[in-house]
C-alpha cells in the first residue's frame, strides 16, 4: 500500500499537478563553452542534467573511422549522488545504462545529418546530477539542446517525455514517486510532427489504452519543444546583441 | 531553510518540499517538487467565484459542487460547515457515517494523508463516504496542500505535526474568509488540545467533538455514539483513582523493532482459544508448535486476530494448553462497569473459583509434561478492531438511573472480552442486539472502552439476529449503491440476446459478438438444487460420429455484463462471494444480473462461456475447446427431477439420453478421481426446512446426496481443471487459481492419539490416497456413524483451501490435496464467486476474445484480490453456519428431546458432545454432570473424565468417542441472552 494518493479522485497528482501538466522545465545552452563544442544544462522537475558535445572531431582510434559518415558515441554518467541515497556503484557498466546509451544513439543517428561529417566522431557526454523520474526523456532534451549549441546539423528538435497510466488515466511527465507506482512509456517526438523517433515501453500496458497515452505524450513533447525553442531564441538574441555591441 | 517559490505560469507555482527520512539508522534528505495552484475550487454552491476557475479532468468531467448553500444550522441558528482534524475522523468514523449528523464536511487533504497513513481501512471508508454521499451528507476533500493560499511552510522550530495542524487551521480560516459573504461559518473540529487552543487564540471557531455534538439540534440522539476515549480533559483527574489495576506497558517501537531484528521478539497474529478466552496462540514460522499465551496480563489487551509482538517466557514458566473451559460471558459477571474508576476492594482479576480450577490445571499439565513454549505479548502492531455486535449485560445496568451510565456489553464472539460503554439509554437497550465500536484500551482499564453505534432490534427476533450475524462476519449486506446499479444494462430485465449473431446492428453495439459461437441448437439443460434462481451452469452431451462424446459445460457469462474497473466490478470484488443464509441470500451481484440476465434460465437465449470437450468412452479428454457462446437451455431440473427422469425407462428422448450419458461419464470421472486419492470428507451439516406459510423453521434434516449431485459436481471439477491449465499457460505469473495444501502431521497428532488409544486405529498421512484409504478403514462395526465422526474430525484437521495467483507459489504447491488434482481454479459459479469472474476474464484473454484488464495482470493487485476473496469466503461460510445454528436453536426451542451424541473432546471441567441429528455440538459442564465436583478425575493421557454420576454414588467414566444419550433443549442464557443448545447427559 503506497502511502500517498498517486492520483486523487479530485484529479490531482502527488505533487499537485493535474494529469496533463508538465513539470517545471528550465534550460540553458552554452554552459560549458571552454570544455566542449556544445553544451546544455537542463532541469526538468528535479532532473538535473549537463550535456556536453565534442565534435565533429578526429576519431581517437583510427579503427573507428567511417568513411561515409560521422561516428556517434554517447556516454551517460549517472552520478552516485543523483538519487536520494548515495549508491555504492558508479553505474558505468550497468546494463540499464548501456541500454540507455544504445537507445539514445539509435534515436540521434537518425536525426543528425551524419553524412555531412565523414571520417569524424561526435562525442556526447551526459552527466546526471540529480534524477527524479522520466530520466530518458530529459536526456533526449538535453542532447537536442547541446547538439544545437554545437552547431551540428540535425533535421529537427527531438523532445522526450514519459507518460504513465494510472488505472485508465494517462499521466504526463512522471516523477520518481509516480514512476515506481505505475507502468510508463517514454516518447521521443520529432519537432512539431507526430513522428516518433523513440518509443520505449519497458512495462506492461494494455494495448487499447496506448492511443490515449501516445496522444497526450505527443502533445506534451510539443510543449517541451516550444519551451526549448524559446530558450534557444532568447540565447540567440543575446549572442547577436553581444556580437553587434562588440563591433 | 527558505524555499523559493517560482511562478511557472498564471496560477501555477512550484516550490520544493524537503524532509528527512531515517532508515536503517541513516538519515536521507529528500527533495520533492510541490506545485501550488489557484484552480482548486471550494466546492460550495454558495460560492460565486470558484465556478470560474474549475478545469476538467482526464475524462473531461468538471468537479461537482457538493457543499450545500443552506447547510445545517446549529442550535444558535448559525449555518455552518465543519472542517475536520484527522483525529476526529480516526476516532469517530462511525459518527461520520451516521446519517443523523455531520452534513457539509470539509476534510483537508493533510488530514486525509494522515488518516491514510494511520489506518487504511478508515481511509477507504472515508473515501467511499465522500464518493457516495453527494446528495445526503456532502463530504468533500479540500486539497489545501496544493492550494496557493492555504499552503503553509514549515517553520524552523516547528514539529511536523504542528505544521500540519497549522495547515488545517489555515484551511479553516481560508474557508471562513472565502464564504464570508454567504453567511456560512466554518467550524474547526479537533480533539487535539494544542491545536484547539491555538485555533481559539487565532480567533477561529474551534470545538472538540463533544462540544460540537452539543451544539447540534439533534444532539440527544447522537450523543450515545460519541467515542469513549480518554480525552485530554478527563485524563488527569482519574489517574490516581485507577492506579490499582494495571496492564504491563507495551514496549516502545524502537525496542520492538530492535527485538524483532535480533530475534528476541516475534511477530504474529494471535488466535484466542474458542474454549478459553484467557488463552491465546500465536503461530510462528520458526516454531513447530504454536506459542501459547496464558492469562490476562500476558495477553495484555490483545483481541482475537490482532497482530502482536511476543516475548518468550523463561522455560520454567512454560505451560501446556489449558484443559479448562472459560467463557468471557460467565467470567466475573459481577464486575461493576463503573468499577474501574473507584475500585479498591478487588485486587485481582480472577475469582476464587476460577483460581482453584487453574491450580488443578497447572498440576495436571505438569504431570502430563506436554509443555509448549509460552510467551507474553509486549506490543500490538495492528488492531483487528471492527464493529462488534453484542448486548448489554443486564446486571451491569442500574435500572434506577435514568442518566448516562457505564454498562458492559457482552459480545457475540465468545473469545472477546466485555466492552465498557458509556450510554444514556442503557435501560432502553436492555434485551436488544446492539452494534458497538471499540475505541481504546488504556492500560489502567480492565476492559476496553467502546461506544454505542446503533441498535439492531430485539434479541431473538429474526431481523436482528440475521443482521447481527452478517455484521459479525463482516458481510456487506447493504443494498447496491446508485453508482453500481448504473453499470447494469440500460434495457434492464428486457435485455435480450440478439437473434442473429451476424446482425450488423447488434455487432455495431457489441463488436465482440462476432466472436461468439451459436450453440442454441445443442440440447442443454441445467441441474440445480430445488428453488435455485441463480443458475450458473448448464450441461449437454452428444454422441459424435466416431463414438466419442461431445460434452459441454456452459457457464453464465457474467463478465459480459461486469466489465473490469467499473463500480459494479469494484463492488463485486469487495463482496467476493454471495452469502447463503437459511432464509436469505446476500448477493454478490445485483439481482437483475444474478437471477435474470446472467442466470441460465430455461427457454430463453443467454450468453454463456462454454467449455467443450471430446471425451472417449472412458471419460478421458481427447480434446478441449473454450468459447464464448449463446445458448438456450431446454429445461432446468432439480437434482431430484433429474434423477427421476434418468431413472424412468420410458423417457427415450435425446435430452434424457444425453443426461444418462453424462451420468455414466461422471461416474467414471469420479472413479478416476478417487483412484488418484481424492478425499471424501464429512461435515455435520444439516438443512433447516421452513414452513412455507409462516416461514417458521419446521424441522431439521441431514443433507442427502443424489447421484445427480455428483453428476454436476464432476463436470464442474473437470471444467475447473481444464480452465486452470489454460489460464496458467497464458498467464504463468498471475493466473487465478485455488490450492489446498497437504495438512501438516501435527494437525492430526491428537486425533491419531485418540484413535490409537480408544479404537486401535490410525490415520495415515503419507499421501491423500493413503489418507483416504485409512479413513475408509476407520469403521466400528457396531456403530455405522463412527466412520462419519472420524471424517468430521479429520475435516477439522485439514488446511483450508485458498485462492492464490500463480506467481505466489511454485508449480508443485498448486496441488489441490482434497480433490487430488495438480492444478485447480474456480470457474463455474461466476454469479456467486468473484474468483470465477477473474478466471473468466483471464480465459477470455487466453482465447483471444478480449484483452485482459491490467489489474488481473498485476501481481500486487492479484495478491490484494486473493486475500480479500479468502477472507470473504471464510466469513461467508461462518455466516452460513451461524445462520443454521440459530435456526436449529429455534427448532429445538419447541421440542425437547433425547438424542444420541458423541463425545468429541474431554476437558478438565466438562465434555463436548456432538449431536449428529441437529449438527450441534455443546459443552456439558462438570457441575451439570455430577453433584460432587471434587470427586471428578481427569486423565488427559487417556482422554477420560471420571465422576460420580448424578444421584448415585457410582463412578462413571466418559471417554472421547463415547456414544452417549443426551437430553437436548434450547435455553436462553440469562447473561448473554443468547440461545444455545443445552445438553444434559442421561
Amino acid at each position: 500500500m503506497s502511502r500517498l494518493e498517486i492520483y486523487s479522485p479530485e484529479g490531482l497528482r502527488v505533487d499537485g499537478r493535474r494529469w496533463n501538466e508538465l513539470r517545471r522545465l528550465e534550460c540553458s545552452i552554452n554552459t560549458h563553452a571552454n570544455a566542449s563544442d556544445g553544451s546544455s544544462y537542463l532541469e526538468q522537475g528535479n532532473n538535473k542534467i549537463i550535456t556536453l558535445v565534442n565534435g565533429p572531431q578526429e576519431p581517437k582510434l583510427r579503427s573507428q573511422t567511417n568513411v561515409t559518415k560521422a561516428v556517434l558515441s554517447i556516454a551517460v554518467n549517472i552520478t552516485r549522488f543523483s538519487k536520494t541515497e548515495r549508491s555504492k556503484s558508479s553505474h558505468r557498466n550497468e546494463r540499464r545504462v548501456l541500454e540507455m546509451q544504445t537507445a539514445l544513439a539509435r534515436t540521434f543517428e537518425k536525426n543528425i545529418l551524419l553524412h555531412l561529417y565523414p571520417r569524424t566522431q561526435i562525442d556526447i557526454q551526459i552527466h546526471v546530477l540529480q534524477q527524479d523520474g522520466g530520466l530518458m526523456g530529459s536526456l533526449i532534451n538535453g542532447i537536442t539542446l547541446a547538439l544545437i549549441d554545437a552547431g551540428i546539423a540535425i533535421y529537427d528538435y527531438i523532445s522526450g517525455v514519459s507518460i504513465g497510466l494510472y488505472d485508465t488515466t494517462p499521466l504526463l511527465d512522471l516523477n520518481t514517486v509516480e514512476e515506481s507506482a505505475m507502468s510508463s512509456v517514454t516518447l521521443g517526438v520529432m519537432g512539431r510532427s507526430e513522428k516518433l523517433s523513440l518509443l520505449l515501453v519497458e512495462d506492461k500496458l494494455p494495448l487499447d489504452t496506448m492511443e490515449s497515452v501516445l496522444a497526450i505524450g505527443i502533445a506534451g513533447s510539443h510543449r517541451i519543444r516550444e519551451l526549448m525553442d524559446k530558450e534557444l531564441r532568447k540565447h540567440g538574441e543575446k549572442r547577436l546583441a553581444n556580437i553587434s555591441s562588440n563591433q | 531553510m527558505v524555499l523559493h517559490r517560482k511562478r511557472l505560469s498564471d496560477g501555477l507555482t512550484v516550490t520544493q518540499k524537503v524532509f528527512v527520512r531515517s532508515r536503517n539508522g541513516g538519515a536521507t534528505k529528500i527533495v520533492r517538487e510541490h506545485y501550488l495552484r489557484n484552480d482548486i475550487p471550494c466546492l460550495s454552491r454558495a460560492c460565486k467565484k470558484c465556478i470560474n476557475i474549475v478545469v476538467p479532468d482526464a475524462k473531461n468531467e468538471l468537479p461537482v459542487f457538493v457543499l450545500s448553500e443552506s447547510p445545517q444550522k446549529l442550535v444558535d441558528g448559525r449555518k455552518h460547515y465543519v472542517v475536520l482534524d484527522a483525529n476526529i475522523v480516526l476516532q469517530a468514523i462511525d459518527l461520520l457515517e451516521n446519517p443523523a449528523c455531520f452534513f457539509d464536511v470539509i476534510i483537508p487533504q493533510i488530514a486525509l494523508d494522515e488518516i491514510r497513513n494511520v489506518s487504511y481501512p478508515i481511509y477507504t471508508r472515508l473515501r467511499t463516504l465522500c464518493r457516495d454521499s453527494n446528495d445526503t451528507k456532502r463530504l468533500i476533500i479540500f486539497h489545501n496542500e496544493f492550494h496557493e493560499d492555504t499552503y503553509v511552510e514549515r517553520q524552523s522550530d516547528e514539529s511536523i505535526n504542528d505544521r500540519n495542524d497549522r495547515a488545517i487551521r489555515k484551511t479553516c480560516a481560508w474557508y471562513g474568509e472565502h464564504l464570508k459573504s454567504s453567511g456560512i461559518s466554518t467550524l474547526l473540529l479537533t480533539n487535539d488540545r494544542g491545536n484547539l487552543e491555538r485555533a481559539i487564540k487565532e480567533g477561529l471557531d474551534a470545538k472538540t467533538l463533544a462540544q460540537y455534538i452539543e451544539l447540534l439540534p439533534e444532539a440527544e440522539e447522537v450523543k450515545d455514539a460519541l467515542p469513549n476515549l480518554e480525552t485530554f480533559s478527563s485524563r488527569e483527574k482519574d489517574v490516581e483513582a485507577r492506579s490499582e489495576f494495571k496492564f504491563p506497558d507495551y514496549y516502545s517501537t524502537a525496542r520492538v523493532m530492535g527485538g524483532i531484528k535480533s530475534g528476541v521478539l516475534y511477530q504474529g497474529s494471535v488466535q484466542i482459544s474458542e474454549y478459553n478466552f484467557l488463552e491465546g496462540q500465536v503461530s510462528l514460522p520458526n516454531f513447530t508448535k504454536p506459542i501459547l499465551i496464558l492469562g490476562q496480563k500476558n495477553l495484555n489487551r490483545a483481541f482475537n486476530g490482532d497482530q502482536v509482538v511476543v516475548e518468550l517466557l523463561p522455560q520454567t514458566e512454560w505451560k501446556a494448553p489449558s484443559t479448562v473451559v472459560l467463557d468471557s460471558e460467565h467470567f466475573n459477571v459481577n464486575d461493576n462497569p463503573d468499577g474501574d474508576e473507584n475500585q479498591n476492594e478487588r485486587e485481582d482479576a480472577i475469582s476464587d473459583k476460577q483460581r482453584r480450577l487453574l491450580v488443578q490445571d497447572a498440576i495436571q499439565t505438569q504431570k502430563s509434561g506436554k509443555v509448549q513454549p509460552t510467551a507474553r505479548i509486549v506490543s500490538i502492531t495492528r488492531r483487528s478492531w471492527r464493529q462488534y455486535v453484542g448486548q448489554i449485560a443486564p446486571n451491569s445496568v442500574d435500572l434506577q438511573n435514568g442518566g448516562t451510565q457505564n454498562a458492559f456489553v457482552i459480545l457475540m464472539d465468545r473469545s472477546l472480552p466485555k466492552i465498557r460503554i458509556h450510554t444514556r439509554r442503557a435501560r432502553e437497550l436492555l434485551n436488544k442486539r446492539i452494534v458497538i465500536a471499540v475505541d481504546s484500551w488504556p492500560d489502567t482499564y480492565k476492559y476496553p472502552l467502546g461506544h454505542f453505534v446503533r441498535e439492531l432490534g430485539e434479541v431473538e427476533s429474526v431481523e436482528a439476529e440475521t443482521e447481527a450475524l452478517l455484521l459479525e462476519h463482516d458481510v456487506e449486506y447493504r443494498p447496491f449503491s446508485k453508482k453500481v446499479l448504473e453499470c447494469l444494462p440500460v434495457e434492464g430485465a428486457d435485455w435480450k440476446a440478439p437473434e442473429d449473431l451476424s446482425d450488423p446492428e447488434a455487432t455495431a453495439k457489441d463488436p465482440l459478438l462476432a466472436k461468439r459461437r451459436d450453440l442454441r441448437d445443442k440440447l442443454i439443460c441445467s441441474i440445480d438444487p430445488p428453488g435455485c434462481v441463480d443458475i450458473d451452469d448448464a450441461l449437454h452431451a452428444k454422441q459424435l460420429p466416431n463414438g466419442n462424446w461431445e460434452v459441454g459445460v456452459h457457464i453464465a457469462d457474467v463478465t459480459h455484463f461486469v466489465k473490469a474497473n467499473t463500480p459494479l466490478d469494484t463492488e463485486g470484488a469487495e463482496r467476493s462471494t454471495s452469502v447463503y443464509l437459511v432464509d436469505k441470500r446476500i448477493d454478490m451481484l445485483p439481482m437483475l444480473l444474478g437471477t435474470n440476465l446472467c442466470s441460465l434460465k430455461p427457454y430463453v437465449d443467454r450468453f454463456a462461456f462454454s467449455v467443450l470437450w471430446e471425451l472417449d468412452a472412458n471419460a478421458n479428454i481427447v480434446n478441449v475447446d473454450f468459447t464464448k457462446s449463446v445458448i438456450k437451455s431446454r429445461e432446468a431440473f432439480s437434482y431430484e427431477q433429474a434423477q427421476i427422469r434418468i431413472d424412468d425407462p420410458n423417457q427415450v428422448d435425446e435430452l434424457t439420453q444425453g443426461m444418462r450419458a453424462l451420468l455414466q461419464l461422471s461416474i467414471k470421472l469420479k472413479q478416476q478421481r478417487l483412484d488418484a486419492g481424492a478425499l471424501n470428507l464429512a461435515s455435520p451439516e444439516v438443512k433447516v426446512h421452513m414452513d412455507s406459510e409462516t416461514s417458521d423453521p419446521g424441522e431439521v434434516e441431514v443433507k442427502k446426496l443424489l447421484a445427480t449431485n455428483s453428476l454436476v459436481e464432476e463436470f464442474m471439477l473437470l471444467a475447473n481443471q481444464s480452465v486452470a491449465r489454460k489460464i496458467y499457460e497464458a498467464f504463468p505469473q498471475t493466473a487465478m487459481l485455488r490450492r489446498h495444501a497437504a495438512p501438516p502431521a501435527t494437525n492430526f497428532e491428537s486425533l491419531n492419539e485418540m484413535l490409537q488409544l480408544r479404537k486401535g486405529m490410525s490415520i495415515s498421512l503419507e499421501s491423500s490416497k493413503a489418507l483416504a484409504a485409512s479413513l475408509d478403514r476407520c469403521v466400528d462395526p457396531n456403530d455405522p456413524y463412527f466412520n462419519t465422526l472420524v471424517r468430521i474430525a479429520s475435516t477439522r484437521c485439514m488446511m483450508a483451501a485458498q485462492y492464490f495467483y500463480s506467481g505466489a507459489y511454485s508449480y508443485a504447491d498448486y496441488r489441490h490435496y482434497g480433490l487430488a488434482v495438480g492444478i485447480y481454479t474456480h470457474f463455474t459459479s461466476p454469479i456467486r464467486r468473484f474468483c470465477d469472474v477473474v478466471a473468466h476474464r483471464q480465459l477470455a484473454a487466453a482465447i483471444g476474445y478480449e484483452p485482459l484488464d491490467l489489474s488481473h495482470r498485476d501481481k500486487n493487485k492479484m495478491e490484494f484480490l486473493c486475500r480479500n476473496m479468502n477472507k470473504k469466503h471464510r466469513n461467508a461460510q461462518f455466516a452460513g453456519r451461524a445462520s443454521i445454528e440459530y435456526y436449529v436453536g429455534q427448532v429445538m426451542r419447541n421440542n425437547e428431546s433425547e438424542e444420541t451424541g458423541y463425545v468429541i473432546r474431554v476437558f478438565h471441567n466438562g465434555i463436548v458432545v456432538l449431536v449428529p441429528k441437529f449438527g450441534v455440538e455443546g459443552l456439558i459442564r462438570l457441575e451439570n454432570l455430577t453433584d460432587d465436583e471434587q470427586s471428578a478425575e481427569f486423565k488427559a493421557d487417556e482422554f477420560k473424565l471420571s465422576f460420580k454420576a448424578k444421584g448415585s454414588e457410582k463412578i462413571k467414566d466418559v471417554f472421547v468417542f463415547d456414544k452417549v444419550t443426551v437430553q437436548v433443549k434450547s435455553v436462553l442464557d440469562p447473561v448473554t441472552s443468547k440461545r444455545t443448545a443445552q445438553l444434559l447427559l442421561r
